[in-house]
């Protein structure tokens, strides 16, 4: 197939002074604040805008279309917005959304930082790599990102150092959340009400949540905060210009070696070429490297920024585990919000006389419909899915338990990685990722290990049946590590600023950037970091180098 | 018009029947009706699994609705899980099976203002064990 040739500029027909690719969590964060900094900002994004209409949450019929029109995994969704991944040779799914907010709009909203040992994770456990920041360095972007983003929660948790209020009280941890309170106060176990980017009462001009329970296939009460919500806004309104439909198939590059722009497809399958001055790349831990890769010229011919060899590298996607318990008494576990209860960080931190370093964090979390239950039932005995047993599992289960989930962290490992398919292609014929992901003997340890906690606490809290879940294998929500930051050029593609070692004018936002995954939900630093790196850009703009157009 | 014959919807009615019976106080799938108008809504929103459900049902015509269920469960997995997602999702559902197992739907349920918080009784005790984090390495902060 011939790839089409740019017809000519893009219909914005401007040069920016930043090109932003990608308008999700961090495409957001970047356009707004360097609009309303003075930028001339042009940010292309493959998908579309969602209206709200669209969500099947205040419908009948939305467990039926959670399976399909909104699942996680865009191999499942096949919608034309999508590109396709390759799996084959991932113990993982990853999983992402393709429109303005990106995968804000079917997150779960857990709202964690990162702990002060995240950051610290060779110096502490002798493994990895540290952060080329602290903690301490990123907390004003997390208070910065709380305000943002309409988080509520409640200060004073002591798995965490002492911290400014989020703006937000946390929602009632309802009966679920006692439930498993009571449970771990039996066993002396930490846990502490959920934190979430969703709202209790209507805040930034966001409607209060309805706790329908349906977070995870988009807000349609307008709610939870997804970008397209609480950034794209001020940053149209300050300038910005977002090209929806816009499909990015290379970044280019000058004779100076600095990136001036980036081809495009429209969604006609026309090409336009897009100049700028400075370019970010916020397309997620596959996206990024993924276009990176296939940006390749005779001054970079294994792909832009790609010296170290580590694009792509390094892949982390938080293997996901959980232990389900049904319980005596109607505990309302349809009702929201989707994503905690409650939490705990009993074991978070390293004891290496467990078997392995790092550990994981536990959200509390409802169980959703009666149609979602069954889906777990494939592929069984006729007799043992269906039948009596149908009616009595859904009496014994349906609204009647909870979930332990288990947020995994995994370690660097070279060898997982996102590459080029060989074969398959997108609908625009751009070879698409393929995922090589394989779990460590560390992290097959950690599972197992929660997974017996977990079960334990289900017992504490009174469970009459279990269920557990070793590993689910649509649970790459968390996309980290393919193009790593780092003072080394041999040992990162990024600085602590995000800025390519290779590409001075060459920027990365997203959570590709990240050394480690913490066994946190991601959001919080991701949208921290891009605040941070945002931050840096509009600081450095005096000195800093860029294409000349 | 329906995309459904009636006698496609009546070979579903007769595997819907086996796989959700009449028992434990719930009614069987046609007892409730889900072979009426929430099947068709099923099969107009679920396209994707259409050519696998009617497949499904095609396999199972003139047989018994028992054996050829499991047949279909052996030798044609993709078939019978359409069957069996149409047949639970159409149940599922009927406003009647919803009260039955006293699911009120995605409820529209704000917290309301000035709703006490419901965790302060609990969280003493963790207050009580104090911090659990491992700090930034002195001098590094």
């Amino acid at each position: 197939m011939t790839l089409p040739c740019p017809s000519g500029p893009s219909p914005s027909g401007e040069v920016a002074d930043v090109l932003i690719i990608g308008a999700g969590a961090t495409g957001a964060v970047a356009a707004r604040h360097l609009a309303k900094a003075g930028f001339k900002v042009v940010c292309l994004e493959q998908g579309t805008w969602v209206d709200s209409s669209e969500f099947w949450g205040d419908k009948p019929e939305w467990e039926l279309m959670a399976q399909k029109r909104w699942h996680p995994n865009p191999n499942v969704r096949e919608l034309g917005d999508d590109y396709p991944i390759n799996c084959e040779e991932s113990d993982v799914n990853p999983l992402m959304f393709a429109a303005v907010g990106g995968s804000t709009v079917i997150w779960a909203a857990h709202w964690h930082r990162f702990m002060p040992s995240d950051f610290r994770v060779r110096s502490l456990d002798g493994v990895a790599e540290d952060w080329p920041f602290t903690y301490e360095d990123l907390e004003p972007f997390y208070e910065q990102a709380e305000l943002e983003m309409g988080v509520s929660g409640l200060a004073g948790d002591p798995a965490y150092p002492p911290m400014k209020p989020p703006p937000l009280l946390p929602f009632p941890i309802g009966k679920i959340g006692r439930r498993a309170a009571k449970g771990m106060n039996a066993l002396g176990w930490h846990w502490w009400p959920g934190s979430q980017a969703i709202p209790p009462s209507p805040y930034g001009g966001r409607n209060a949540c309805a706790r329908r329970g349906t977070c995870m296939t988009g807000c349609p009460e307008g709610a939870k905060a997804s970008t397209d919500l609480t950034h794209w806004p001020a940053a149209l309104a300050d300038g910005a210009t977002l090209v929806t439909g816009a499909r990015v198939r290379e970044i280019t590059v000058n004779a100076q070696g600095l990136a001036d722009g980036a081809i495009y497809l429209d969604r006609s399958e026309v090409a336009h070429r897009q100049r700028a001055r400075t370019v970010i790349l916020c397309c997620n831990g596959v996206g990024t490297p993924r276009l990176l890769l296939h940006s390749t010229s005779n001054r970079f011919p294994d792909g832009l920024a790609n010296s170290s060899g580590l694009v792509g590298r390094n892949l982390m996607m938080h293997p996901f585990a959980a232990v389900t318990g049904s319980f005596d008494e109607p505990l309302e576990s349809w009702l929201g919000p989707t994503g905690q209860a409650i939490q705990s960080m009993q074991w978070y931190e390293t004891d290496e006389r467990r078997g392995f370093v790092r550990g994981a964090k536990w959200n509390c979390m409802p169980t959703g419909g009666p149609l979602g239950m069954r889906a777990a039932y494939s592929g069984k005995a006729l007799e043992e899915a269906w039948g009596a047993n149908l009616h009595r599992n859904t009496k014994r289960v349906f609204g009647h338990s909870f979930e332990w989930g288990i947020i995994a962290e995994d370690l660097p490992d070279e060898a997982n990685r996102v590459v080029l398919d060989p074969e398959l292609t997108d609908s625009d014929a751009i070879p698409a990722a393929k995922i090589l992901y394989r779990n460590s003997e560390n992290t097959e340890r950690l599972l197992a290990f929660h997974l017996a906690r977990a079960r334990e606490a289900m017992e504490a809290s009174g469970a009459l049946g279990m269920t557990e879940t070793t590993l689910m294998r649509d649970c790459g929500w968390h996309l980290m590590g393919t193009a790593r930051m780092g003072e080394d050029p041999a040992r990162s593609v990024a600085d602590h600023s995000g800025r390519t070692h290779d590409v001075p004018n060459l920027f990365i936002f997203d959570a590709s950037l990240f050394p480690t995954s913490s066994g946190f939900n991601p959001t919080a630093t991701v949208v921290a970091v891009a605040l941070r790196c945002t931050h840096h850009l509009i600081e450095a703009r005096r000195s800093l180098e860029v294409a000349a157009l | 018009m329906s995309m459904i014959s009636d006698r496609q919807r009546a070979v579903f009615a007769a595997l819907a029947d086996i796989l959700i019976p009449a028992a434990e106080g719930m009614p069987s799938a046609s007892e409730a009706g889900a072979e009426g108008s929430a099947l068709d809504r099923v099969i107009e929103l679920r396209h994707d699994k259409r050519e696998a459900f009617f497949r499904g049902l095609n396999k199972a015509a003139d047989r018994s609705p028992a054996a050829a269920l499991e047949e279909l469960n052996r030798d044609d997995p993709d078939a019978m899980s359409a069957i069996g997602l149409f047949a639970s999702a159409a149940y599922y559902l009927l406003p009647e099976v919803r009260a039955l197992v006293g699911y009120p739907g995605q409820e529209n349920r704000p917290v309301e203002a000035g709703t006490e918080p419901d965790y302060e009784d609990l969280l003493q005790a963790v207050l009580d064990r104090g911090p659990i984090y491992r700090p930034t390495p002195d001098g590094d902060a």
